[in-house]
């Protein structure tokens, strides 16, 4: 029985007098008891009372409007009080979890963020791109316009030439399901993007740089495919909605605007991943071989572009540069398929005079 | 027992958690956070508050909080259903064609959540804590406390923010001021004007020196909540008294940066014990109130929608 008494301190919920007492542990009745100092005897069941290893030592609670305390010291005592808990399924399960142990938790930790970084990379995007299908067309074309208008006067449009190239594309069926409206820019950048309302803009220092009609239709088709995809939106969804899901799990939400502006700000900078781009090259070439123009063209570009080594990166080039891969693409498909071409005399003249 | 004692004694306070045991906790807790869907979390929280509460201790006896999952799950929903509210006032003036008084009310209302919030945060965490089985309390009143914020927002607006300093310390009284712990009553003596030019010299001092005067500014600013804040009885007081150096601070802060940075976040229970760590080594208590002759004088409060306002106003610094 010397194993089931100790000496411990009381509170009784009303003062803060410490008192000692002699606790014992009556394992047949599953109680504790204790005399108070006033002479009353106490028992407790052991399931009604609340529990707490600390530092200072294992706490007992016991009652709900007035608490009573004791704080027990004797090591040998509180192994014996947790041996008969554990032996009778009073310890509860959350107390289980945390008792795993750190190297545990670490790997629960571990998970967790595996877990996190999995839905950020593959199950938000994915989510996003099919809520993509739900935002209206026109919503498009009003991101496409606020982006147009905010850089519009920083471009000197050549509307010459802007003509010619609208009157280029006529000729060409670029599959599109919106209307297309072609820009061409004085600029010696080598550079081409598309806005999600059907705007392609074209600098002239990228036309300079192509040899053939055929070029400048594969760099139209490539272009065009973003605006059919609606790249540009399924992009802002997937930036939106990763930023989202992060400032959820960071419990912070105030930089949701702040993505917003910041993607219509920077339309032209707006890198596609290299799987928009390269089924914007996909469909570029399908484009090509409906039109029998030569596909060659947009592998020669592409060749040229690269071996030229351009410090400033076209942005249909930007993030996902001529690599080899993009050009074997091309050429395999070249290769893999029966292709008829024919001569465009029309276009091959409106190219001449783009050229000039 | 005599309440007040001859001579003046320390107080030991200690805080005495372990950074693995309180990770063990937030992971176990967000495990089952991302289980439950955010469910779980008031209890989640009055499990990580339980823990840093038992683990800090005064002349050797830990302090308790009694909050639980469930009391805070209420308060969670009376809480959404307040916003709701709003949201809906908002929505029926809007609908009337009425938008400035809409934005008016709406605004107005906003505003008087956060001393609803405060107050009820207030009594909620007061009245849920205890140390030998005493409980705090809270003794604000609230029509009075949302009056007086009322007031101090209308000077803070009209001086263009000058009067926050007056308007920081004011409440910090009213609401210390208000505490009781058992038959003990906590006062805290802040002054607007001093804690301005506080303010402003770190301010100052910050830029010119690059940053590196916040770490003394910190300092001081810890000082000013500690010195300040004393507890009475009769004839008996206890004083508080901070022995933190800007060095400490400098230590504590680039440490915890390091920490953060180097554990991808991982070893924020790790900073957070080490916080309290140093607030407690910091912080001496001294005086002739005798601890073993508190009674019990404060009631039960179980109603946490202030706890859960404050939590989705982001209130905890008010604390
Ligand atoms: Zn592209």
């Amino acid at each position: 029985m010397m194993n089931n008494k100790t000496t411990a301190v009381f509170y009784d919920g009303n003062s803060s007098v410490p008192q000692q007492i002699e606790l014992s542990l009556n394992k047949l009745n599953a109680t504790l008891e204790f005399q108070m100092s006033d002479g009353t005897h106490c028992k407790w069941l052991v399931k009604d009372v609340f529990f707490d290893k600390r530092a200072t030592g294992l706490h007992l609670k016991y009652g709900s409007e007035v608490i009573q305390h004791i704080k027990i010291k004797d090591d040998h005592f509180i192994n014996t009080i947790h041996h008969f808990r554990r032996e009778n399924g009073h310890i509860s399960w959350y107390q289980k979890l945390l008792d795993l142990g750190f190297a545990a938790h670490f790997g629960i930790a571990l998970a967790i963020l595996g877990i996190i970084g999995l839905c950020y990379v593959y199950v938000i995007p994915w989510a996003a791109e099919q809520s993509v299908n739900l935002i209206p067309e026109e919503y498009d074309n009003k991101l496409g316009n606020s982006a147009w208008a905010g850089n519009e006067y920083f471009m000197n449009v050549d509307s010459k030439k802007t003509k010619l190239l609208n009157d280029f594309a006529k000729q060409l069926n670029l599959k599109n399901t919106k209307n297309l409206k072609f820009i061409v820019v004085k600029s010696d950048e080598i550079n081409a993007f598309a806005l999600p309302d059907g705007r392609i803009v074209v600098f002239t220092g990228i036309l300079e740089e192509m040899k053939n009609y055929n070029e400048l239709v594969g760099l139209l088709g490539h272009e065009a495919s973003h605006v059919n995809n609606r790249h540009s939106m399924k992009m802002l969804c997937r930036s939106l909605s990763g930023y989202l899901f992060i400032s959820v799990i960071l419990g912070d939400a105030n930089g949701i605007m702040a993505t917003i502006g910041d993607n219509i700000n920077s339309f032209q900078s707006l890198s596609f991943s290299r799987e928009f781009e390269r089924q914007a090259d996909a469909d570029g070439f399908k484009i090509l071989l409906a039109n029998k123009v030569n596909p060659q063209g947009m592998s020669n570009l592409f060749k040229r572009l690269k071996q030229n080594n351009f410090v400033s990166i076209p942005e249909f080039l930007s993030s996902h540069p001529v690599t080899e891969n993009r050009i074997e693409y091309i050429d395999k498909m070249v290769k893999n398929q029966k292709i008829t071409t024919i001569n465009h005399p029309q276009l091959e003249s409106l190219f001449a005079k783009l050229k000039q | 027992m005599e309440k007040s004692l001859e001579k003046r004694v320390e107080y030991a306070l200690n805080y005495n958690g372990k950074g693995s045991d309180y990770f063990g906790i937030i992971i176990v807790n967000w495990l089952l956070t991302v289980v439950t869907l955010g469910i779980y979390y008031p209890w989640a929280k009055a499990k990580q508050l339980q823990y840093i509460y038992n683990s800090t201790s005064l002349n050797d006896d830990s302090f308790e909080f009694h909050g639980t999952g469930k009391e805070m799950f209420k308060g969670f929903l009376k809480a959404i259903l307040i916003f709701l509210v709003l949201y809906g006032v908002l929505g029926l003036f809007i609908y009337l064609k009425m938008p400035i008084t809409a934005l008016l009310l709406f605004y107005v209302l906003l505003i008087a959540i956060f001393p609803i919030a405060i107050h009820g945060s207030y009594r909620y965490r007061m009245s849920r804590s205890s140390w030998r089985g005493i409980r705090f309390g809270y003794r604000g009143d609230r029509k009075e406390f949302t009056l007086l914020f009322f007031k101090w927002i209308f000077f803070t607006i009209i001086t263009l923010g000058i009067y926050g300093p007056w308007m920081a310390m004011n409440m910090r009284n009213y609401l210390l001021g208000n505490v009781r712990f058992g038959d003990v009553e906590f006062e805290y003596d802040g002054d607007g004007t001093d804690y301005f030019a506080l303010n402003i010299k770190g301010y100052l001092l910050t830029i010119v020196t690059l940053g590196i005067y916040g770490f003394w500014w910190q300092k001081d600013l810890f000082e000013y909540y500690v010195n300040n804040l004393s507890l009475t009885r009769e004839d008996g007081k206890i004083r508080f008294n901070s022995t933190a150096t800007g060095g400490d601070f400098f230590k504590l802060i680039t440490l915890n940066l390091l920490i953060l940075i180097f554990t991808l976040g991982l070893g924020y229970a790790w900073v957070v014990t080490r916080t309290l760590k140093f607030v407690f080594e910091h912080v001496e208590a001294e005086g002739n109130i005798n601890l073993d002759t508190l009674t019990q004088t404060e009631e039960n409060y179980k109603d946490a929608t202030g706890e859960d306002l404050s939590d989705f106003l982001n209130l905890d610094s008010v604390m």
